[in-house]
């Protein structure tokens, strides 16, 4: 709201000298009535003053348009015309901001918020107020990012309470029924249950202690790191749930002398979650795919699979902590909902990326890329440690 | 002189306007798109009432637009390219709040079969239908804001795509209702969903064909006619279409 209010100042400014110079331009140009110099000179710096507010709001990254009390856009910037990004999304945002500056031409403030399905999907605020007597002042603002943070933040709580109490709660009930029970059968069978309970807890533990190691220590322990083995290791650990699950898993030839300076433990915990969710979620007689290859001063490493896939609007959350696409099957699954965030938070400590594309029903390929010699340890001095 | 130059001013300015509106009708059902689409597989209830009542306004949209047309053409009277422009948009307005209405029985849909599971298979083709509408149409204003036949010829290609996903989805719903994953009732209604979706990209080519007209003048119908033309008198398809429809009456 600050940055509005400061705008419009400098909005009015510009207004004014874009007006009074284009006014006395149209006097100058007739060849009757030649200004005299100190006019000419006042015309000059007039037109500095306006040329420097223009470079100014075209800086902001906020979209900026006025209009006069006619409703004729009069002055605008940069961000105002790449504000909605392609065609038919520029079309309805300016149709928007169109709207509301005729409402505050009327008098009073108005603002909407425009979501845009895209692709890609956006959030857009438009906000209009009057500008003294005469005109108005429309803003447009993108906070796709900042309402993503605000779902990710409400969705952590109640995602992370659901992780951590089904378990335990069914453990409590499990145990209270064991207290009045004779039957060996069936003692046997809760016992059975109470301990599979008991490690789904222990696995969400483990894998936040990971995540948390992997998130604060920021330090990595680079050391040059064969490629081969890596791929070869996250594959022979998920073999054993590969054969049960009916997947047949395939590691792709990779270059005999591909290495890499990285993190080894990190690299091997980043693709064993990646890896571990293909197999998991793939139907008997599917199959999942490892490679990596050299790319762009680093290694790519891709994990394809033929599975169910991920519906297009959860696939820019599926790195977040705990998100489930779908919280019926997490349980099936046996997953933490914590292993693509582990992958992700790898991926960014070395510099590298994480992407996926998929398909529901056809599967997905997760893109794991990591640089070579990750952060030049120049830029990072406290956050590199050189294995002797 | 001046008048004239006035007139005409005016006139253009009118139909600037008739072709922003127009391009903004387009945007909006363009972007409604993806919306029904996710809708649709997130059983979105609250989603689908709100595309639902907002055709009200499309609809009232599209009325206006087209009285204005009608009296740019009464009070106007324009000639050749500017007759072509209002004759067009008259056509394209029509489409454009066709497709909004075939987005709403998306939604529609969507509440029938609401809580039904869908095979990721499934899922997965009324995604890419989506997409493939939804780009269609974004080919088809984009020619028309740019006056560019060669990309409104191309939207007829594109439309192959989209008309060979709804066959792959029919099959896809046949084998998903034999191994019992979806009963009768809602194949049924995914069928139909798959037939919207087809609806919205031929009335995206509807657009494309008829911003050619404006540039060109040429229709693809004009083909068909002049065959129809070229068939010398008396021949094969006069005989039958002269004759009475026998099957028609044997089949009442």
């Amino acid at each position: 709201m600050v940055v509005v209010w400061l705008l419009t100042g400098a909005v009015i400014g510009a207004a004014l000298a874009a007006l009074i110079v284009s006014r006395h331009s149209h006097r100058a140009a007739e060849p009757v009535t030649r200004p005299d110099p100190a006019t000419e000179q006042a015309l000059r710096q007039l037109r500095v003053v306006a040329d420097r507010l223009q470079s100014a709001l075209d800086a902001m990254p906020v979209g900026v348009i006025v209009a006069d009390g006619d409703g004729r856009v009069i002055v605008r910037n940069k961000a105002s015309d790449q504000a909605g990004g392609d065609t038919h999304s520029e079309v309805l945002v300016q149709a928007a901001v169109q709207h509301h500056l005729r409402g505050a031409l009327r008098g009073g403030q108005r603002s909407q918020t425009v979501e845009l399905y895209g692709p890609p999907r956006r959030v857009v605020i438009v906000h209009a107020q009057p500008l003294g007597t005469d005109g108005a002042v429309a803003t447009i603002e993108d906070v796709t990012e900042r309402s993503r943070l605000d779902s990710v933040r409400t969705d952590f709580v109640a995602n992370i309470s659901h992780e951590l109490k089904t378990p335990i709660g069914a453990l409590a009930v499990l145990a209270e029924t064991l207290i009045d029970e004779d039957d060996p059968v069936l003692i046997s069978r809760l016992a059975g249950k109470t301990v599979n309970e008991a490690h789904r807890v222990a696995g969400i533990i483990d894998d936040l202690l990971e995540l948390s190691r992997i998130e604060l220590s920021g330090d990595l322990v680079v050391s040059q790191c064969d490629v081969g083995s890596l791929v070869r290791e996250a594959s022979s650990r998920n073999s054993y749930a590969a054969k049960q699950r009916e997947v047949i898993l395939r590691v792709c030839e990779i270059p005999q002398d591909l290495t890499l300076h990285a993190d080894q433990a990190q690299i091997a915990s980043a693709l064993g979650n990646l890896v571990d969710n293909a197999v998991k979620y793939s139907e008997a007689g599917g199959s999942v795919t490892l490679t990596a290859f050299p790319e762009s001063n680093g290694v790519t490493f891709t994990v394809t699979d033929s599975g169910i896939g991920i519906p297009t609007h959860d696939l820019d959350r599926i790195f977040e902590r705990f998100y489930r696409v779908d919280r019926a099957r997490s349980r099936g699954t046996g997953g933490t909902g914590l292993g693509l965030s582990i992958v992700r938070h790898v991926a960014s400590n070395h510099g590298g990326a994480v992407t996926v594309d998929s398909r529901e029903g056809e599967g997905s390929t997760f893109r794991l890329h990591i640089p070579d010699r990750p952060l030049a340890a120049a830029d990072h001095p406290s956050r590199m440690r050189t294995r002797p | 002189m001046m008048m004239m130059n006035e007139l005409r001013k005016s006139f253009h300015q009118d139909l600037d306007e008739v072709r922003s509106e127009l391009v903004h009708l387009a945007a909006f059902v363009t972007e409604s798109i993806p919306r029904a689409t996710n809708i649709l597989l997130s059983g979105d209830l609250e989603g689908a009432d709100y595309v639902i009542s907002s055709d009200d306004e499309i609809d009232a949209r599209a009325l206006d637009l087209e009285e204005r047309c009608v009296q740019i053409l009464a009070l106007q009277s324009p000639v050749a390219v500017d007759l072509r422009q209002i004759l067009a948009a008259l056509r394209m307005i029509a489409e454009v709040e066709r497709s909004a209405d075939l987005v709403c029985n998306i939604c529609k849909a969507a509440r029938r079969i609401y809580g039904h599971q869908l095979d990721p298979s499934l899922r997965g083709i009324i995604t890419r239908m989506g997409e493939q509408a939804q780009q269609l149409y974004i080919a088809a204003i984009e020619s028309f804001v740019e006056n560019d036949a060669a990309k409104a010829a191309a939207i007829d290609d594109m439309d192959n795509y989209l008309d060979a996903l709804q066959k792959q989805f029919v099959q896809a719903i046949f084998e998903s209702h034999a191994a019992g994953n979806i009963d009768l009732q809602v194949a049924v209604q995914l069928a139909v969903v798959a037939r919207f979706y087809e609806r919205i990209g031929d009335h995206a080519v509807n657009i494309g064909e008829r911003v050619r007209y404006v540039i060109t003048g040429w229709l693809p119908e004009h083909r068909g006619a002049a065959r129809y033309r070229s068939r010398p008198l008396g021949s094969e398809l006069d005989d039958v279409t002269t004759q009475p429809p026998a099957t028609n009456e044997t089949g009442a």
